[in-house]
């Protein structure tokens, strides 16, 4: 759903990381070496982001989309 | 025995110890693990939460923040003299979120919990907590306390607490050829080919895993790896609640305590 906050194996917190990884790996980047980067060492900590789908931006359009209708309805 | 730091930052820490058994390494990393005390959110009164996500998942979010532990100014619920259920001031900590999405889709981040004691916060400030799209709000009240690891991993201090031996690579010159297949099947790239002689480059790195031995075309390997037996490489890496040294100095506080339990017990 959102990205766990730690590392499900090691505990390593992960969460702080996320935004920067799934930015850098969307601008084209390759994600091996921006976890290198961000000092992502051991592959338990690794495949938290690599494996990750952040749900929650999909579920969120149902409520954005609903919220936009309540307003247009507000206005006629 | 014999202690010597190998590398060190604000999180990670490689020693070297030598002159000790195999169990009183062990002994240290279990105590690291189960019973050096640091700081998380324990209990969450929530006020509203009209997210999309329920309140005991944000409550386990808000559990693994980590949060900068003060052990000296806190005490354990269970030996606190208040001998409360709820807590006082000095074993519990109250954390505040107050937030709404007032325009568009945002994310709450651990930065925006806001501490009863500026000590005690969030180890980051971008932690992730939750997204909220326009209207949606949150409002909780967490109370965080000292706990141990082997209650709840949430109260580890570490996220990677391990010791190795401490390698000891043989390289019998009048057997090796210097063919090079041991340089190229490590995967930590230990060994090194200097003027077509092979050399420990790394003797750190190395894992103990004997590839380089089995790729020996010679029979008696021409390379043997061993390691000490009573000297150990300890890597500790904290999760950022307590600086590394602290832990290591509480774990052999620890073992101390328990040790004059035991004393008193025998008596």
């Amino acid at each position: 759903m959102i990205i766990p906050v730690r590392c499900f194996t090691c505990g390593k917190l992960i969460a702080d990381k996320w935004e920067e990884f799934s930015r850098r790996v969307k601008a084209g980047e390759d994600a091996g070496e921006v976890l290198d980067s961000l000092g992502i060492k051991r592959y338990c900590c690794r495949r938290m982001l690599l494996s990750h789908v952040e749900i929650i931006d999909e579920v969120l359009r149902f409520y954005e989309e609903a919220e936009k209708r309540r307003e247009a309805r507000g206005y006629y | 025995m014999e202690i010597k730091v190998l590398e060190k930052d604000d999180s990670n820490m490689r020693f070297l110890v030598k002159g000790v058994d195999v169990q009183y390494v062990n002994t240290l990393r279990r105590l690291m693990l189960a019973e050096v005390p640091c700081m998380a959110i324990d209990e969450v009164v929530v006020i509203e939460n009209s997210s999309v996500l329920q309140d005991e998942f944000i409550a386990h979010r808000l559990g693994l923040i980590p949060l900068k532990t003060n052990l000296d100014e806190y005490n354990l619920p269970e030996e606190c003299p208040c001998k409360s259920e709820f807590g006082c001031n000095l074993c519990r900590v109250t954390l505040t979120l107050d937030a709404e999405a007032k325009e568009g889709t945002r994310t709450i981040y651990s930065g925006e919990l806001i501490s009863e004691n500026p000590e005690i916060v969030p180890v980051k400030e971008n932690i992730p907590i939750m997204k909220l799209t326009k209207g949606q709000k949150l409002k909780l009240e967490a109370y965080a306390r000292l706990g141990r690891g082997k209650k709840h991993a949430k109260w580890q201090p570490v996220s990677l607490c391990a010791y190795k031996y401490f390698p000891k690579i043989e390289i019998l010159e009048k057997n090796c050829d210097n063919c090079g297949k041991c340089v190229e099947i490590c995967p930590r790239k230990v060994l090194a080919k200097t003027d077509g002689k092979v050399e420990v480059r790394d003797l750190m790195a190395c894992t103990l895993c004997q590839d380089c031995v089995e790729a020996c075309p010679k029979n008696p390997p021409a390379i043997q790896v061993k390691w000490e037996k009573n000297s150990f490489i300890f890597n500790l890496e904290s999760t950022g609640a307590l600086p590394p040294e602290r832990i290591v100095k509480e774990a052999l506080k620890i073992l101390d305590g328990q040790l004059k339990e035991i004393e008193k017990q025998i008596r």
